[in-house]
């Protein structure tokens, strides 16, 4: 393949790529960095690329080996990251007073429900030990099917299927305690506090309903409901939409606290 | 130490009583890839989302570690075992010094896998707490069919 097929093939992928590093390393600055590097690495090893899966597929195993290396893509969250960084966001009035000014003069700082359903996953799935959290993401949001899964995290379709499984089965069971937009006894009301603060004119129960998650709630079919939080995790570009860059600011908060957790916490 | 009595591969457990000794075995077939199934048996934090008979297992199922389990049939019990043979898709050994637990898996050509588990208990001071034991028929059954169910299901993911 030459240079400028690659090139096209990159671009072609790159915007799937880049969300699904972000998702890894819930970094920005790193994503920019292995966005890079998968560009040279998949240059120099362009010759061994034999047409055995689609180049997509070529490329995603690239930058998966490449993330895996990635010091913050290795570190594991804790499932309750957004509780602490709701505390940590309470403590510093500067969180507010940077989100605010974002949500204020960006055209990309709106705040949406399902933006922070994205949002929320994002963090959660890093509580996940990271063969879990690839094969969920690819799986679940970028829809690779497991054989090319298998050949992305170079393993076998068995130990997909594994990961598969029990990552699926960790977030449910995750999201079934939490979520209080699919359980009432869910702990977390974060959504809808947000949406109150930069959205003090919306009713919040009316927007939510706008969401089918939401509205299949009270059925209780754990599955289903998963189901439809990858389809609202599908739909959205956490560097394109609408919210971005006032989600990219909290997960950044986010990071930061985790880093500070680990710091006090030798993990 | 992985040898174990022949099993059954029915799902249901029998026990030989001896005076210094008792042996419990279960066997099962199981359609799934042997990897899954070792899987299963190794990651200690996840046993009680798929095995009715665990409560918890902390640390890692690793050769030469020590694990602390509470089991469904002791439960204000927390068991001490160390991991004594651990050959990946193979045989998994753990236990103390009153008894081991050996866990096996056979590859039968291209049909299922085996898997057989067999506790024995005893020493000289057996016949002393033998009757304080309870039986292991029923935890060993729910232990075979959950890790078969759990297996192929997760072999049956598309």
């Amino acid at each position: 393949m030459q240079t400028d097929l690659l090139t096209k093939e990159f671009e072609q992928s790159s915007n799937q790529l880049k969300s699904y590093i972000l998702r890894i390393t819930a970094s920005v600055a790193d994503t920019e960095d292995i966005m890079q590097d998968t560009y040279i690495k998949a240059s120099e090893k362009l010759d061994t690329f034999k047409g055995q899966s689609s180049f997509k597929t070529w490329l995603f195993a690239v930058a998966s080996n490449l993330a895996k290396d990635n010091l913050r893509a290795r570190k594991r969250w804790v499932e309750n990251v957004t509780d602490m960084g709701r505390e940590a966001a309470l403590s510093h009035q500067e969180f507010f007073q940077e989100a605010m000014h974002i949500h204020a003069t960006s055209p990309q700082g709106q705040f949406e429900i399902k933006e922070h359903i994205t949002f929320c996953f994002t963090c959660i799935a890093k509580s996940l030990p990271l063969e879990q959290q690839i094969t969920l993401l690819l799986k679940e949001v970028y829809e690779f099917k497991v054989n090319e899964i298998a050949q992305i995290v170079d393993t076998t379709e068995a130990m997909v299927k594994y990961y598969l499984h029990t990552g699926r089965a960790k977030m449910i069971s995750i999201f079934d305690n939490r979520c209080a937009l699919i359980n009432k006894q869910g702990v977390c009301h974060q959504c809808s506090e947000l949406n109150g603060i930069f959205n003090p004119k919306q009713k919040f129960q009316e927007e939510v309903v706008k969401i089918e998650m939401a509205r299949e709630a009270e059925k209780g079919d754990k599955e289903h409901l998963f189901d439809l939080r990858m389809k609202v995790i599908q739909a959205i570009d956490p560097f394109l939409s609408d919210a971005a860059e006032l989600q990219l600011h909290h997960l950044e908060h986010n990071s930061r606290v985790m880093e500070n957790y680990f710091e006090k916490n030798v993990v | 130490m992985a040898t174990t009595s022949t099993t059954a591969e029915n799902g249901k457990a029998f026990t030989v009583k001896k005076t210094f000794s008792r042996e419990t075995s279960v066997g099962i077939d199981i359609k799934a890839h042997p990897s899954i199934i070792w899987a299963l048996l190794t990651t200690a934090p996840d046993y009680p989302r798929w095995n009715p008979t665990v409560i918890s297992i902390e640390g890692n199922i690793a050769a030469g570690s020590t694990i602390k389990l509470k089991s469904t049939l002791a439960p204000k019990r927390i068991f001490t075992l160390k991991i004594k043979e651990f050959n990946p898709e193979n045989s998994l050994a753990w236990g103390d010094a009153m008894g081991n637990r050996v866990f096996t898996l056979s590859k039968k050509g291209t049909g299922p896998v085996g898997f057989s588990m067999t506790e024995k208990i005893g020493g000289p001071l057996f016949p002393l707490f033998a009757k304080m034991i309870p039986p292991f028929d029923a935890a060993f059954e729910q232990f075979a069919v959950a890790l078969k169910k759990e297996a192929e299901r997760i072999m049956n993911t598309k």
